[in-house]
């Protein structure tokens, strides 16, 4: 196998500082994500300024504090009296980085009683920006797990289908029919229902992944069967069983590293699949719900009339999206082409 | 001959195994139709009972799964207990408005597809190709959710487009060309949608099987034989690239059904997607497996479909299976 | 000679007798003149239809097995009852009986119907068709969801025929306005449904694939057309019994339609292009949205205030075993502590909610009988503010202490914790407790907030009692508190906190039975009132539900729509659909 190329590595660390960014949401989120501030829902981005209501110019960006209308429900005006200068590593809401080390350092804020909306708030006043990084971290992750989770009992089943064909490869492919035939929503449906209470939103999400990882094994595995077959009757292969090799080893040093390849590209593409599967299921109410954001249950609030024509900024969880996407197919790409370099 | 008769006996075997297995996941989740009404609180508990009784939801699971076997032979698909119907006379209407939309959207996306693919793989690193990259990646990093919901917002910011719906109110009233031109422009946003989804994975497959075929040594001899740039294109390449693209067209079959769920549940097209939610939610039993049914055939009609037109065209696979 | 007598004497006095009996015949079988009932309302034009949308399909048209509220809203505008509720005044008034005379012990009642009315299909009216109606709705073998309304002290009401169109009806105890309990009670066709009905087979009569001509009914439509998936469409009925000041038969408006429109959203949208004609009960965001354009646009909109609706949160007092809910089992020693609820009840920030889900749309409650219930609640039921101070000295007084980090523990230093459950669907469900959750985190609790499909929430509620704190809502159908038994009796099924006991659990719950029961049965209004009022008392003591809010009810309609006078039992909008009527010709409108 190659090592990796330059596209691949440099697509690779953009998608690692993505994670990482949204992995430590504690430190860079200006707020918790489950701050209410019940004076301020729906408030529009806060606006940086340079220059002040005299025209004079700082060199550190401010903000205005925000302040609603009286007797009206989501109108704001800017109260231009006093300054709030932006802070860099300043103390705010508590956190807990990986559970464990506490701390309460945020990467930017300002001083209350202003606040700093950066993509608005939501109905409850909550801070969009701060929100979207956490609730990154339940949709970017539950679809990197389930990919791998996916992957992997391809790799197994495929593989074994593949190289051992007969009757092993007829009844895994028939039972792969039958998960690609089956409509994956309404399954995830029947499983939240019998979901304990006590279950915890943690372990719910878990068991989430697992579902939507385990419905869809189904398509790559029938690729990797596909290339181990071809695999397996490549000259060095049969040369290797003729001296005697075990089947495993077989497998484990010449079918399986044969569709690496194939199986990097897949993981790359299915990755946001998967994502999109969590962020639908959650946008539909079946998945992750509240109080822990999720992109998918972040953007339902679109479906409401008012949200859809008055507060575009609640469209961001879904256009944020997009540049992950970008990375992902773009990694994929790379992995493509990699491989298809002749070895 | 042997090929498709195995072919169609796994083919059941398939809807077979999906019905025994929905109908279980169906068991396993708690509640019924019924729960609703007992919230109401003018029912009194033996009146709830007694329904609960008159639709048979007491009976176990194994006699439940024979009772509708039954109706499907009789061409019933189940009843459903919500709807008070059939399930088949539930079920033909809203798959008949499902292919309204999905058809037109899939051929329209081939039709599309195809040339721009084809178009693309002639112009390999050049600027169009270049330029067409970019536009079909652009497409495939929007999550259908968003497409739906901004194609919603662009209806009502601008009047142009009815805001969901498959018929306006007074449909009834309109004479024949009238009535084609209101679905007409009710169709327009939401197979947008789905063009729109479809296109970008299309035209790559497209533009990447042809790229294949172009590099074969047999259509590089017809250009040198002085074949015209576009007949090499569209007939010789094309031919040549069947295989994949035909798969892909089973696999464009396959989804005709199930592809337009999301957009149809945004969109208010009322197709299956929606009706299936429904039955979810309704706890509908014998709709949601009849549903799933329909989906499963066409998936593996589509399938069939595409192994047929491959064992038509492509000579490989004929002497392959004898 | 014996000619000359025949022509002169014997033949007039035969066509005399001829044309006397003749006549006379002719006298006795011409129908009687028709009894119409004239409405106060404005006069309006005829002609044109009504667009309305629906969030699901009506499942049936059958008045008998119909359970669910859409089909409900089509079949009320099919038929008619005997004594109908004024939904403005909320008083009863006559409909298909003319008059009715009450014995002393309020247990007989005599009605007259009204004479020469019509079905739709022209088929006449009259007492056998009453008859029939009650035969059907009593029969237990046809399992009527209506049949519980009709069963008094335990017994079914007594229905007989003393004449053509004279019905008496026996109750086995006096009750309370017993001249309500035939409001919504459709009276069915039998000349149509007689032979379903004793093949059987009557459950499944006028299935939503019916012929139009296979129904029909004593209300201002009748059925014309079913488009699956689509529409409803009904059309006015030619035999309609009420009739306007100038004499002119209603209903004004030719056609009906039901159109179905799945999300909140659309149909606000369609109702803002004019493509739908009135909107009911909207969301309170959709509500405000609307009134933004509501001067320039052709719609007016209508808060009518607080209705019959009350939203809570209650805890699962039920017996649940520990062996197999040892979670939930625990967790209920807190749930039974009243002074644990009082303290709940007294950090929740009602005025959030109020204005943050409901956009200042809606009342706050700290009873279950809202204000919009003008007629039974309790007024004088304490409405503290929120208060934290005092949430927390509640919890001291029931054992609970906090650690040093604010967590709050009971008495063996087990932390609070526990997860409120709600139905998915309803997105101001959801909104409320995760403002509760938020307000009981600074209690120093720890609430999880779990959506369930409302189903699956049911069934855990109901059946399983899998499930420690639930929001949810109920809208009483009438305002009187017959309409609420279940809900206040220890044995209801929609008891919710601990349905269907067998004994009660609490000595309050055995008061407010005691109570319930009297005030059925009780004919004073002003005695029944207190009866009330003390159970109100008792519900807001030992807050078995803590009240929440009572939204308001929001409509909306085309301005050009003459009669329209929204109300807030339901049907909010269609309840007098016979006297609405379009001021000016519609032209055609939308794509």
């Amino acid at each position: 196998m190659n090592g990796p190329g330059r596209h691949v590595r440099a697509y690779l660390s953009l998608l690692a500082a993505l994670y990482a960014s949204v992995l430590l949401a504690g430190p860079i989120a200006p707020y918790d994500p489950n701050e209410q501030n019940r004076n301020a829902p729906f408030a529009p981005p806060t606006r940086l300024h340079f220059v002040d209501a005299d025209g004079g110019f700082h060199l550190r960006p401010f903000v205005y504090r925000v302040v609603g209308r009286p007797g009206r429900f989501d109108e704001y005006d800017e109260d231009r009296r006093e300054r709030y200068p932006l802070r860099v590593w300043t103390r705010g809401a508590p956190y807990r980085i990986a559970g464990i080390v506490a701390a309460d350092r945020h990467l930017v804020g300002v001083a209350e009683p202003a606040k700093l909306f950066l993509f608005g708030s939501d109905q409850y006043g909550r801070d969009l920006f701060s929100r979207l990084l956490f609730g990154g971290q339940i949709s970017l992750v539950a679809g990197v797990l389930a990919a791998g989770l996916a992957l992997g009992l391809a790799i197994i089943l495929g593989g074994l289908a593949g190289f051992y064909g007969g009757w092993a490869d007829e009844a895994v492919m028939r039972i792969a029919e039958l998960f690609l035939a089956l409509p994956w929503l309404y399954l995830l449906f029947a499983v939240r229902a019998i979901l304990p209470l006590h279950i915890g939103a943690g372990r719910a999400f878990l068991l989430l992944v697992a579902v939507i990882g385990i419905v869809g094994w189904a398509r790559p595995a029938r690729l990797i069967r596909g290339m181990v077959l071809s695999a397996k009757h490549r000259e060095h292969v049969l040369a290797a069983r003729a001296f005697g090799a075990t089947d495993l080893y077989l497998l484990r040093r010449h079918v399986l590293p044969q569709t690496a390849g194939v199986v990097f590209t897949q993981l790359a593409l299915v990755v946001p699949q998967y994502i999109l599967a969590e962020v639908t299921l959650s946008f539909f109410g079946l998945g992750v719900s509240e109080p822990l954001p999720s992109w998918g249950n972040m953007l339902a609030a679109v479906q409401r009339y008012d949200v859809l024509t008055s507060y575009w900024w609640m469209f961001l969880p879904g256009i944020a999206l997009s540049p992950v996407f970008l990375l992902y197919y773009a990694l994929a790409n790379a992995f493509h082409q990699q491989t298809a370099r002749p070895s | 001959m042997r090929y498709f008769s195995r072919r169609l006996a796994h083919g059941l075997f398939v809807l077979a195994g999906v019905s025994v297995l929905s109908f279980v996941l169906m068991a396993l989740a708690p509640g019924d139709f019924l729960n609703e009404m007992k919230l109401d609180p003018r029912m009194p508990p033996e009146t709830v009972a007694a329904l609960r009784d008159r639709y048979g939801l007491d009976r176990p699971l194994p006699l439940k799964y024979l009772h509708w076997l039954q109706s499907v032979r009789h061409g019933e698909l189940g009843y459903s207990f919500a709807y008070n119907s059939p399930v088949a006379a539930l079920l033909w209407p809203r798959a008949r408005n499902t292919l309204f939309l999905t058809v037109p959207a899939t051929t329209i996306a081939w039709l599309m597809a195809v040339p721009i693919g084809a178009w693309s793989a002639s112009q390999r690193g050049r600027w169009g190709d270049r330029v067409c990259a970019a536009v079909t990646t652009a497409l495939l990093v929007v999550p259908e959710l968003l497409l739906a919901l901004a194609l919603l917002l662009f209806a009502v910011r601008t009047g142009y487009f009815p805001i969901g719906g498959m018929t306006s109110v007074r449909f009834a009233e309109l004479g024949n060309f009238e009535k084609f031109r209101d679905l007409v422009v009710h169709l327009v946003l939401p197979a947008s949608a789905l063009i729109l989804l479809m296109l970008p994975v299309l035209v790559r497959h497209v533009r990447a099987s042809l790229i294949d075929v172009l590099a074969t040594p047999f259509i590089q001899a017809a250009r040198a034989r002085g074949v015209p740039q576009r007949r090499l294109l569209f007939r010789d390449a094309l031919r040549a690239a069947a295989n994949p693209l035909l798969s892909l067209l089973g696999l464009s079959i396959a989804g005709l059904l199930s592809m337009s769920l999301v957009v149809e549940a945004l969109m208010s097209w009322p197709g299956l997607g929606p009706l299936l939610l429904e039955a979810i939610a309704a706890r509908d039993l014998h709709v949601v497996i009849g549903a799933v049914m329909c989906s499963t055939l066409l998936l593996l009609a589509g399938n069939l479909l595409a192994d047929a037109l491959l064992y038509m065209t492509d000579p490989r696979i004929r002497t392959d299976q004898g | 000679m014996a000619r000359r007598i025949f022509a002169r004497y014997l033949a007039p006095a035969l066509v005399t007798v001829w044309a006397v009996t003749a006549g006379g015949a002719a006298l006795r079988s011409a129908p009687p003149a028709e009894d119409l009932l004239v409405s106060r309302a404005e006069v309006g034009r005829s002609g044109d239809q009504l667009v309305l949308s629906q969030s699901a399909e009506p499942k049936t048209l059958n008045p008998v097995t119909v359970v669910d509220v859409v089909s409900r809203t089509v079949i009320r505008c099919m038929m008619a009852d005997l004594i109908h509720v004024n939904r403005e005044t909320q008083q009863t008034e006559r409909a298909l009986a003319k008059a009715w005379t009450v014995s002393p012990d309020g247990r007989r009642y005599t009605l007259t119907l009204r004479r020469g009315l019509r079905f739709s299909d022209g088929h006449p009216f009259d007492a056998d068709d009453v008859l029939f109606s009650f035969h059907v709705y009593l029969d237990e073998k046809v399992r009527s969801s209506q049949r519980d309304q009709l069963v008094v002290g335990g017994q079914p009401v007594g229905v007989r025929k003393i004449d053509q169109y004279t019905v008496q009806f026996d109750l086995a105890e006096s009750y309370a306005s017993a001249e309500r309990l035939f409001d919504g009670v459709a009276i069915l066709p039998r000349h149509l449904l007689e032979a379903p009905y004793l093949q059987n087979r009557l459950a499944d009569a006028w299935g939503m694939r019916t012929p139009p001509e296979g129904m029909a009914g004593l209300g201002p439509f009748r059925f014309k057309q079913y488009l699956p998936g689509d529409r409803i469409v009904l059309e006015k009925n030619p035999y309609y019994w009420k009739a306007d000041r100038a004499g002119h038969r209603l209903p004004y408006l030719d056609n009906l339609v039901f159109t179905l429109v799945p999300s909140d959203e659309t149909q606000a949208m369609r109702f803002q292009a004019g493509e739908v004609d009135i909107v009911s009960r909207v969301s309170a965001d959709t509500f405000d949205v609307l009134a933004r354009t509501e001067r320039t646009a052709a719609y007016k909109l209508y808060d009518l205030g607080a209705g019959l609706d009350y939203s809570f949160v209650f805890f699962n007092l039920n017996d649940v075993d520990p062996k197999t809910l040892p979670e939930v089992a625990r967790r209920q020693t807190w749930f039974r502590q009243v002074p644990f609820r009082q303290a709940i009840s007294a950090a929740i920030d009602r005025e959030a909610i109020v204005r943050l889900v409901y956009r200042g749309r809606a009342t706050p409650l700290w009873g279950h009988v809202p204000p919009g219930n003008k007629v039974w609640v309790n007024r004088s039921i304490p409405q503290p503010a929120r208060s934290l101070e005092r949430a927390r000295g509640l919890l001291k007084t029931a054992g609970f202490s906090w650690k040093p980090d604010g967590t709050l523990v009971d008495a063996r230093g087990d932390a609070v914790e526990f997860s409120i459950v709600t139905n998915a669907e309803n997105k101001q469900r959801i909104a409320m407790a995760t403002i509760i959750q938020d307000d009981l985190k600074q209690l120093g609790m720890s609430v999880h907030v779990v959506t369930l499909e409302l189903r699956t929430l049911v069934d855990r509620v109901l059946k399983t009692h899998d499930y420690e704190a639930c929001v949810l809502g109920l809208g009483a159908g009438d305002a009187t508190p017959n309409a609420e038994m279940n809900v206040w009796l220890s044995s209801g099924g929609t008891h919710l906190w601990s349905p269907e006991q067998s004994r009660p659990a609490t000595a309050w719950e055995a008061e407010i039975d005691t109570l319930m029961r009297r005030q059925m049965t009780t004919i004073d209004s002003g005695a029944r009132k207190q009866f009330y009022d003390r159970v109100q008392e008792l519900v807001a003591q030992n807050l078995p539900l803590i009240c929440l809010v009572s939204p308001n009810v929001l409509v909306g309609a085309n301005k050009s729509l003459g009669n329209f006078r929204p109300a807030v039992l339901d049907h909010h909008t269609l309840w007098n659909v016979e006297e609405l009527f379009w001021r000016q010709k519609r032209s055609r409108v939308g794509p």
